[in-house]
Parts: structure tokens; C-alpha cells; sequence
């Protein structure tokens, strides 16, 4: 999903380009301010899709033969007879006036109550995931650039197509077999058979927590991790040759500079740049990554709840996390076009 | 093929002397294409996996929705070529018998080496259940079949195994927990997970460039609100916006031919923006370019423009984007079936087939049950072999990335 979502480099250059330079706060703000009509856009069309089915929360109490009458009064206590579109607005008020994201129907918790541990867990996985991918994918970029068509960047580049064509959540299932078959075979884990913490975690010292959800980490981690490797890699090891051909480098050379120090401060701090310019677009990317991830594996973040709040038709708790997420995109593409802004002196604001 | 693409470019050079003739698009992208023996083979496997989609009923060896509630996670049947005293012989079988093992309550089969069941090619399978409608015909809605009064059907299938009482069955690859075999429903659930990918991205396309065109055409506000929509549309994570779109019908409880095209629509509404927000940009620069403005100086119509100048560079960002999308898709489409939101059973795709090894692998899964994960190992396949020729494709026709 996230090859495509590269957006032009030349495209964003030059939209910037050609403004006159003004200070970098008046950017952020004028950005922020566009955020707010994608923003309202792209919930209204979530809330559009998600009111599109048929029926509603209320429709499973429909055929309740002792109490007829409770799908409707349940649909009078929620609120649910107004039009869809009237909903949206009393959403969307609650949202920007409250932070309110309204009333799980199913648990009857208040939805930031629900989702924010579960946030935190999912975070918990990304991030760790989202770090080393990228830690790992950059040199091995470079290495093969700087060595293309050798052996080892024959290598690298078959072990990132396959690593392109394996399906994250097969993965996850066959990490999970195997620390499965492990324990009945030896009767001890090498890995745990899925979750986030062991069933004793309560009991445990607060060291021994951080090791416990860190050993529960280690397979999730790594399936989410080789599967953004082999992009981040292949967009650095592309970069880079697109940087080594340019007539700056082969003028670099011609000076007389050493071959290290060429590709150290005139190649790499170049291809660098559209590191930066993608990490907020491969953002999307790891979060669908990790959320199939998340569902194979039982870890208790925001997907699992997600399938389940879609199949019982709990839109309030499905609509927070499509927003959620969407703020969370929406900030991450913010925040790498600014880095962007901040170390490519071409880029005015 | 190398002298076949140069003659035609001679050919063509002599049939108009004294022009300028290059050599078409298609025939330089050919020559390219050649230079890529991955590319090339890749072409060759997907060309095999479709084939066997296409002719799925053909080359299993029971019909599509057999199932066999006594015979669930039977191992895979071993093909013998080596008699008792081992000279090469006809290749034979022997049957499985099922026994519970009366400490731990698990089927274990055994192999009844009693009696050898000799394999047989080209087998007609009798009885109204085995009939099925072979591919061409297939295509066709069944009640447009009738009314062209086409009742055409088939018995035949490439290989089976001599037994009029059914007590061996022959499972290349072993059954599922319905009993029914996992190397036949491999092929039939290609035919879904294979198709997926292109038709969503040629509805994709069809959208993307309509919504792009009219974008860099007008401009103005129809740009403006066009621009809107696929940044909204970005702006939410994909898996959970797919997630989200099929699970409207999902309380519909749809055909699954309507569900097939649902996943189509719900993919190809997704994915519509990136190939708008590129067709526009395309649409923008082309209007102003040297070649274009020379094109129109020159007296060159409207139509003459636009089918000879602008056309074919659309033609190479289109097959590049197909070839891009098709592996992304048919992930996809994975995805989906594996969370129960996609295809709906009776139909199979490889990733509904993998929810059911998520389910049922076990404690010794990966030993015992190796063969209900391979429609993993079929999703990887396709998705390598459409990268791979993706790529070749890429270098074939995008200029820049050519060796």
C-alpha cells in the first residue's frame, strides 16, 4: 500500500519554491488551517460510509419477542432517529467543543476511556517497529547503491522483493505456530504464543514488566519491521543512485575529494532527504502493517477492537478510531514536510 | 524475437523513405521487456498460475464445493513410482485410513499399503455433482447461458485415481477442515484472488483518470474539490478505511458473485486519488509542453494531439500504475478474506483459506498441518512474479529507469 502513496518530491519542491519566503510560524499555521477542511472532509465521508449500512446498533434487538418495542426506545436513548447527516454535526460538535467521541454502545464506556490504553499499546508496537525499520533500511540503502551489482546487492535486492511479496499477517501467523509448536515441543517459550503480557503481569516487579512486554514485543516487532524494511530500503538504494549520477558528485570527484567524503556529505546528505519526505507517508503503511499484525497475534491495540466494534455496528467507537487515526496521518505528513522544510535550504515556506 | 522486432522497424523505415520513422512504443518497450530475465520469467509463472485458475476445474481432481466431513486434515497423498521390490513402475497410491488414538482423542492417519491404487490421466468423474461448466463458458451469466440455450458441461479431469468405492482419495496437497482438498480449492480460490487485483485496478484507473482528467482540464473549482476529496480520502489509513467500506454489506449477507464485486468497488474507491492526483499532474504539464504547442502550430487537430502526443505517455503511466496496484490489491484482497470481511464462503480466496489455519493449525500446526498454510506460500508467489514483471514493465516503458 505505501509504494504509491510516495508523494512527487518535485511536486512539493516546487509548490514552495515559488512563494516568497515568510517566516516558518506563519507556515505551520497556514498548514494547520488546511488540515481543518481535509480534516472535516474526510470524517464526514468516514461517518458517510460507515451509517451506509444497512441497519444500525439497535437493529439486533429488532426480533426481541418479549419486549418488541426495545430496538426503538434503544434507538430513542441513543439518539439514533435523527438523519445521519444531523448525527455527523452533533459529532463533529462534541468532538471540537468536548473532545467527547462519544459512548461506546456495546460496553456503555466513554470511547476516549476505551481506546486511549489500547493507543497506548498499539504505540507501543509502532514505534519500536516504525524506529528500527528505518534505522536498519537506510544503511542497507546506501551499502547497495554504493556497491550496485555486487554480490551483496544482488542479495539485499532479492531478499527485498520477497520481502515486498510476503504477506504481513502470514507471517505473523507462522511466528505464532511456530513459538506455539516450540512450547509443546520443549514445554518452555522461546516466544510467547501471542498477547502483550504474560498471565501472571499483575504480580510482576515493574523491571520484570518492561522485560515481559519487551519479550511479547519481539515477534510482532520484527514481522512489522521486515515488512517496511524492504520498501524504506529500495526508495534509499534508489535515491542514493539517483544523487551519485548527478554532474555535482562527478564534480566532487574531480576536485579531488576522497571517494567517502563524497558520498558522506555530497551524496548521502541528499538522498537522506526523501527519508524524510516519505516517513510520513509510509506512516499509513506500518499502521495497516501492524494493525493485521496486531489482529493475528492477540496484541491488545486498536485493530482488534476496530473488527469487533465493525461487526457490532458500534459507530461511535469506529468513527474515534478512523479519526484518531486520520489526526494522527494528517500530523505525521505535517511534521515530516516541516523537517523537510528545516534541513532542505531549497524548500521556502 | 530480437530479428522479428528489427525487421518490422526496417519494414518500417522502407515503407516510408525519407521520413524520420522511430520504432513504436510497444516495440521499443518489447525490446526493453527482453533485457529482463526476471521480468520474463515471472511472465512465464503468472502465465502458468493463470492458466490453472482458468482451468481450475480441469486440473483438480474433485469439483470445486466437494466437501468430506470424514476426511478433514487428511495428509497430503504421496504419488509412489517404486513397486515392493523397487523397479520403476506406473505411479499408484495408496488409500488413508483415519483412527483416533484412544489416549489424546486426535485422528491419526495411517497409510493402508493393502492395496495400490493406480493413477490415472484424463479420468471422467460420474454422477451429476461432478459435472461442472468448463472456463470459456463459465465466463457467461448462467441465465444468459440458457437463453442462448449453451448447456455445455464436462466430466473430464487431468488425473484421479481408479477406485469405483471412493476409499482412495488422491489430496496432492491434503484437506482442510471441511475435508475438502486444499491443492484443487488452491486453483479455485485463484480465480478469485487473482482477478481481484486487475479488475479493481482497471476500475481504479478508469475513475482515477476520468476524476484527474477533468481536474487538469477545467481547473477551478471542479480541480478544487476534486483535490479535496483525494486528500480526505489519503488522509485515512487504508486498511481501516477498506476494513470500514466492506463492512457495509457485510449484515447483507450478499451472493458471493455481488460480494466478489464489492471488494472490487471498495478497493478501486480507494484507490482512485493516487492515480487522479497523477493523471492531473500529467494533464497539467502535457497541455504546455514544447511537443504539444509544436503539434498544434503545426496545424495538428485536436484528436491528432491527444490520440498521437498525448495518449501514448499516458499509456506507460497507466501500465506502470496497473503494475504497481495489481500486487497491492491482490494483498489486499488477502487481508480482507483472512479478517472475514472479504470473500464470503462457499467461494474461497487464499486469504480466507489462511483464516482457516489461523484457526485450525493447532499446537503442531506447522509439522502436522503444514499444508493448509500454503495459500501463504500462493500469495507470495503472485505477488513476487506481478513485482518482478512490474518492474520489468516499468523499465520497459519509463524512459528514466532504463539500463
Amino acid at each position: 500500500m505505501s509504494q504509491w502513496d510516495l508523494p512527487a518530491p518535485s511536486l512539493v519542491l516546487g509548490t514552495y519554491h515559488l512563494e516568497a519566503p515568510r517566516s516558518m510560524i506563519f507556515y505551520v499555521i497556514r498548514r494547520l488551517f488546511n488540515l481543518i477542511p481535509t480534516f472535516i472532509i474526510a470524517t464526514f465521508l468516514a461517518w458517510g460510509i460507515i451509517q451506509a449500512a444497512p441497519g444500525d446498533f439497535a437493529s439486533q434487538f429488532a426480533f426481541n419477542q418479549v419486549d418488541p418495542n426495545k430496538a426503538e426506545r434503544i434507538r430513542e436513548v441513543l439518539g439514533l432517529s435523527n438523519p445521519w447527516y444531523v448525527r455527523y454535526f452533533y459529532w463533529l460538535r462534541n468532538v471540537v467543543l468536548h473532545f467527547d467521541l462519544g459512548t461506546s454502545m456495546t460496553s456503555k464506556a466513554s470511547v476516549t476511556a476505551l481506546i486511549l490504553p489500547l493507543m497506548r499499546n498499539s504505540m507501543v508496537l509502532l514505534l519500536p517497529a516504525t524506529a528500527l525499520a528505518f534505522a536498519i533500511a537506510i544503511p542497507i540503502g546506501v551499502y547497495s547503491a554504493l556497491h550496485k551489482y555486487s554480490i551483496a546487492d544482488r542479495i539485499l535486492t532479492v531478499f527485498s522483493l520477497l520481502g515486498l511479496a510476503v504477506p504481513n499477517f502470514f507471517l505473523a501467523l507462522i511466528v505464532l505456530a511456530f513459538s506455539v509448536q516450540w512450547f509443546h515441543a520443549y514445554h518452555w517459550f522461546l516466544l510467547p504464543t501471542g498477547g502483550m503480557t504474560s498471565t501472571d503481569f499483575s504480580s510482576f516487579s515493574s523491571w520484570h514488566k518492561i522485560i515481559d512486554v519487551g519479550w511479547h514485543l519481539i515477534g510482532p516487532v520484527v514481522v512489522v519491521t521486515l515488512s517496511s524494511l524492504a520498501f524504506v530500503s529500495r526508495v534509499m538504494r534508489g535515491e542514493m543512485l539517483e544523487v551519485l549520477g548527478q554532474d555535482y558528485i562527478r564534480t566532487a570527484k574531480s576536485k579531488g575529494l576522497s571517494e567517502r567524503a563524497v558520498n558522506v556529505k555530497h551524496a548521502l546528505r541528499n538522498a537522506i532527504l526523501v527519508i524524510v519526505a516519505i516517513i510520513g507517508s509510509t506512516l499509513p503503511g506500518l499502521v495497516s502493517g501492524a494493525g493485521s499484525v496486531e489482529f493475528v497475534t492477540g496484541w491488545p491495540g486498536i485493530t482488534p477492537l476496530f473488527i469487533r466494534s465493525i461487526f457490532a455496528q458500534d459507530v461511535y467507537v469506529v468513527m474515534a478510531l478512523l479519526t484518531i487515526l486520520t489526526l494522527l496521518l494528517m500530523v505525521g505528513n505535517l511534521l515530516s514536510d516541516l523537517a523537510l522544510a528545516m534541513i532542505d535550504p531549497r524548500i521556502r515556506y | 524475437m530480437a530479428d522479428a522486432a528489427t525487421s518490422t522497424r526496417a519494414e518500417a523505415a522502407q515503407a516510408t523513405p525519407g521520413s524520420v520513422q522511430g520504432a513504436s512504443l510497444t516495440t521499443i518497450a518489447w525490446q526493453q521487456f527482453k533485457k529482463h530475465p526476471l521480468a520474463r520469467t515471472a511472465l512465464v509463472i503468472l502465465g502458468i498460475m493463470y492458466c490453472l485458475a482458468a482451468f481450475a476445474d480441469f486440473f483438480a481432481p474433485y469439483p470445486e464445493h466437494q466437501i468430506n466431513p470424514n476426511a478433514t486434515f487428511e495428509p497430503p497423498t504421496a504419488v509412489r513410482f517404486l513397486d515392493a521390490s523397487g523397479h520403476l513402475t506406473w505411479p499408484y497410491i495408496y488409500a488413508q485410513k483415519k483412527s483416533i488414538d484412544m489416549t489424546t482423542f486426535e485422528s491419526v492417519w495411517t497409510v493402508d499399503t493393502s492395496h495400490a491404487y493406480k493413477l490415472r490421466f484424463f479420468v471422467h468423474l460420474r454422477g451429476v455433482r461432478n459435472r461442472y461448466v468448463p472456463f470459456p463458458v463459465s465466463l457467461i451469466p448462467v441465465q444468459l447461458r440458457h437463453v442462448l440455450g449453451i448447456h455445455g458441461w464436462a466430466t473430464l479431469h487431468l488425473f484421479g485415481v481408479a477406485d469405483p468405492s471412493g476409499q482412495a482419495q488422491i489430496h496432492l496437497l491434503g484437506t482442510d477442515d471441511l475435508g475438502s482438498d486444499v491443492f484443487g480449492k488452491l486453483m479455485f480460490g485463484a480465480r478469485i484472488s487473482l482477478t481481484i487485483g486487475i479488475l479493481a485496478s482497471l476500475v481504479a484507473i478508469v475513475i482515477g483518470m476520468l476524476m484527474g482528467g477533468l481536474a487538469g482540464f477545467y481547473g477551478g473549482w471542479i480541480d478544487e474539490i476534486i483535490l479535496r476529496f483525494v486528500e480526505a480520502l489519503s488522509a485515512i489509513p487504508f486498511l481501516f478505511l477498506l476494513l470500514t467500506l466492506s463492512a457495509v454489506f457485510y449484515p447483507l449477507h450478499l451472493p458471493s458473485t455481488t460480494q466478489f464485486m464489492l471488494i472490487i468497488v471498495a478497493l478501486s474507491v480507494i484507490g482512485w486519488g493516487q492515480i487522479a492526483r497523477a493523471v492531473r499532474g500529467q494533464v497539467l504539464s502535457l497541455r504546455e509542453r514544447d511537443f504539444t504547442v509544436a503539434a498544434q502550430a503545426l496545424g495538428a487537430s485536436n484528436m491528432r494531439v491527444i490520440t498521437r502526443h498525448l495518449l501514448p505517455q499516458t499509456l506507460s503511466f497507466i501500465i506502470i500504475s496497473m503494475s504497481i496496484q495489481i500486487p497491492e490489491y491482490t494483498l489486499a484482497e488477502s487481508v480482507l478474506s483472512f479478517f472475514g470481511l472479504g470473500v464470503q464462503p462457499p467461494s474461497t480466496s487464499w486469504g480466507l483459506m489462511l483464516s482457516t489455519a489461523q484457526s485450525f493449525a493447532g499446537v503442531t500446526g506447522l509439522t502436522d498441518r503444514w499444508w493448509i498454510f500454503t495459500p501463504g506460500v500462493a500469495i507470495f508467489l503472485a505477488v513476487l512474479t506481478w513485482n518482478l514483471l512490474g518492474d520489468g514493465l516499468r523499465d520497459a516503458f519509463d524512459p528514466k529507469s532504463r539500463r
